[in-house]
């Protein structure tokens, strides 16, 4: 499949679905927390801060721990890696960088594929600190 | 005293109302000395305008006189021991200046003429115009002069003492009359934005757990410039902002997201705009739902929902997280001779570590991107947010295909990793890919910035590639300036062992094939060591390790794993 389409449309394609993936995550984590671990796959990996997570029941456990936060902007590349800086409650605002690997599946509830999420690296830039 | 309506200027008597000139200000164009219609009343000197209240006053030709001069002569035959000037500046020919209230300007009016400048010349004319000051209005944003560093570190001295550490208590209230300041001759004056920022950064800085502030009697009619106490003294519990000039209960949307448990707001004209007590009461409580405690009164507990949940805390940051002891040393494994190549001087030979439809990028932080030393970088840095209009430039800093790719690494500055410093994270592996994310230090060694440290987030994709071992399919890399804090710590560790078991002492024979093995792997005696001992000191065994062939067997291996356990 890869093959027959070529790497300048394959590039422009990934970056305005790395931009709509922005979008929809970061939102997803500030507004919508509960069904953040919608848009990762079953058996997918968090990294967080060298802490693991895996599997949609730990994932969901684990945001739920996290106190609210609101993410602001960050830049983003192909692969979907993005840095910027968050404030957690009752923390102060930190750098941070963060990569996603996404990855197209069937979807019960459409006819086209969807984007999940199948790793979350995520780590603060001060996080020996 | 402010209230004195006025239309227009007028001029108190004076002798020089004795002339009859053109109604204005009293100020003269022309220098000194040039010809006009002057009485012989008049001397070749300056006229001051002075008005009551914020409003200018002027010293016509003060300009030619200095300001610390003509100020400090005001007040040696001025009545008033308290500093005279809120804002000082030249306006052609003119000296303004901006006196309190009208005690100061009657004072001044009073030393009209007795200042002689060396000169001899009588250097002063005070006349005293009241003009139209219905409302305070702010100063103008004319001269916000910030404070210097050497003032900054006496006001945060003086904030130090007026600090009460076993209360978490910071009090500010009038702090403009403070002794320690006064006397430094520095102004800090809260009503005024840069006052009050280098205030806010100083309690950043210096006591970010602060949990009660009093701010008041210090004038404050806005509170926009206290809104990112908000993000920076999260704790703040207590505030009093009595004794102010906050007009309207709007003021305070500027301090949403504060968790005031105790406000006083006392002595502020809002406080008179209530008709009972209860519609106050409702209207601070909307701003600050947790509010117990308003101008002294207690209030009754407000009854929520509960939804909130304790506020919980973050987990604990560790260091890498590598899957399993294979994974990390395959990783090592290849981040050492990676990086032995990288740091080397000719990163040519990385050819061999990238696939041939590679991909590379490059990105440094957003903030930085109209600015600093990361000149380097910046011409590559590929931010698709900022190119949704220009995807011709968002295609082009992609480097495709390894050659590319190594062709473009080759022309970095050239650097030196601290090893023994990356943390890697293992974000996935799968039976066709193993992706990483290497953070850490390195040093420039060359070029422009030589000898900077950069801080680096770099994500590694790896496949097996034929027989080949790990090859790299994509590579972004993120670039930043190292924290004083990285700098502090970068090269000082020893290399870590790879392992935390004990290191056995080896036999001749041992340390022989260990010799022999560092040499032929180009790793260090640490590594090499570990791949040995992880392959029961069988020279062949670790070598096929270290060539990749194990890896794809690895590889293998995982995805027979993955499957079962689906």
């Amino acid at each position: 499949m890869a093959s027959t389409v070529d790497f300048r449309t394959l590039v422009d394609q990934s970056c305005r679905y790395s931009d709509e993936f922005v979008n929809i995550y970061y939102d997803c984590i500030d507004k919508r927390r509960r069904n953040l671990t919608r848009l990762y796959l079953d058996k997918a990996t968090l990294v967080w801060n060298g802490n693991a997570v895996t599997g949609r029941d730990a994932l969901s456990e684990f945001f739920e721990s996290l106190p609210s936060k609101q993410a602001t902007q960050g830049q983003t590349t192909l692969l979907v890696v993005t840095a910027g800086s968050v404030k957690f409650d009752g923390n102060k605002q930190r750098y941070f960088n963060q990569n996603f690997l996404l990855t197209a599946q069937a979807s019960p509830n459409s006819d086209q594929p969807v984007w999940k999420i199948a790793s979350d690296c995520f780590r603060f830039q001060d996080w020996a600190n | 005293h402010r209230n004195r309506k006025g239309r227009g200027p007028f001029r108190a008597p004076l002798y020089s109302d004795q002339i009859s000139r053109p109604r204005h200000r009293g100020g003269h164009g022309g220098g000194g000395g040039g010809p006009g219609p002057r009485s012989r009343l008049q001397d070749d000197d300056g006229d001051v305008t002075m008005v009551e209240g914020p409003q200018d006053s002027g010293i016509p030709f003060g300009k030619k006189y200095d300001k610390d001069w003509l100020l400090s002569s005001l007040q040696s035959v001025c009545s008033i021991k308290a500093p005279i000037c809120q804002i000082y500046h030249t306006d052609g020919n003119k000296a303004q200046f901006y006196v309190e209230d009208s005690t100061t300007a009657n004072a001044l009016f009073k030393v009209s003429r007795k200042i002689t400048d060396k000169d001899g010349y009588k250097v002063i004319h005070i006349i005293c115009n009241v003009t139209v000051i219905m409302n305070s209005c702010p100063p103008p944003a004319l001269i916000h002069t910030d404070l210097k560093a050497a003032d900054l570190e006496h006001l945060k001295q003086c904030m130090a003492k007026r600090f009460d550490g076993s209360q978490q208590a910071l009090d500010l209230n009038n702090i403009r009359v403070d002794p320690d300041l006064v006397s430094q001759n520095i102004e800090v004056t809260l009503n005024r934005r840069n006052s009050m920022l280098a205030v806010i950064k100083i309690i950043e800085e210096n006591i970010p757990e602060l949990i009660c502030l009093n701010l008041s009697n210090n004038r404050l009619y806005r509170l926009d410039d206290l809104a990112d106490i908000v993000n920076k003294v999260p704790n703040l519990k207590i505030l009093n902002l009595s004794h102010n000039e906050l007009k309207t209960e709007r003021e305070l949307d500027k301090l949403k997201g504060l968790k005031l448990v105790e406000l006083s707001l006392e002595g502020n004209p809002l406080s008179g705009h209530y008709k009972n007590q209860a519609d106050y009461v409702s209207a601070v409580r909307e701003r600050f739902p947790k509010l117990l405690k308003l101008d002294g009164h207690v209030l009754p507990p407000p009854i929520g929902f509960d939804l909130e949940v304790a506020p919980a805390t973050l987990p604990p940051c560790k260091a890498s997280y590598f899957c399993s002891e294979e994974i990390k040393n395959i990783i090592l494994c290849f981040l050492q001779q990676y990086y032995s190549i990288y740091d080397s001087g000719d990163r040519q030979p990385l050819l061999d570590a990238y696939h041939d439809g590679a991909a590379f990028s490059l990105s440094i932080p957003f903030t930085l991107q109209n600015a600093s030393n990361l000149g380097e970088y910046q011409k590559d840095c590929r931010n698709i947010r900022r190119m949704k209009d220009d995807p011709t430039t968002r295609f082009r800093l992609i480097k495709h295909t390894r050659l590319n790719v190594v062709a473009f690494l080759n022309e970095l500055p050239k650097t030196q990793h601290d090893i023994a410093s990356l943390i890697v994270d293992v974000n996935t592996y799968t039976a066709t890919l193993l992706a990483f994310t290497v953070s850490g230090v390195f040093k420039e060694t060359d070029g422009k910035s030589r000898d900077s440290f950069r801080a680096f987030s770099r994500v590694f994709i790896a496949v097996p590639a034929g027989n080949a071992g790990l090859c790299i399919v994509n590579d972004e890399l993120f670039v930043r300036n190292a924290t004083t804090e990285e700098i502090r710590r970068a090269f000082v560790a020893p290399a870590p062992t790879p392992s935390s078991s004990p290191v056995p002492t080896l036999s001749a024979p041992q340390q022989e094939m260990l010799a022999a093995f560092s040499l032929m792997s180009g790793m260090n005696l640490e590594w090499s060591q570990k791949c040995l001992q992880d392959n029961d000191w069988d020279f062949d065994r670790a070598a096929q390790i270290f060539t990749g062939l194990k890896v794809h067997q690895w590889f293998t291996r995982i995805n027979e794993e993955f499957i079962y356990k689906t």
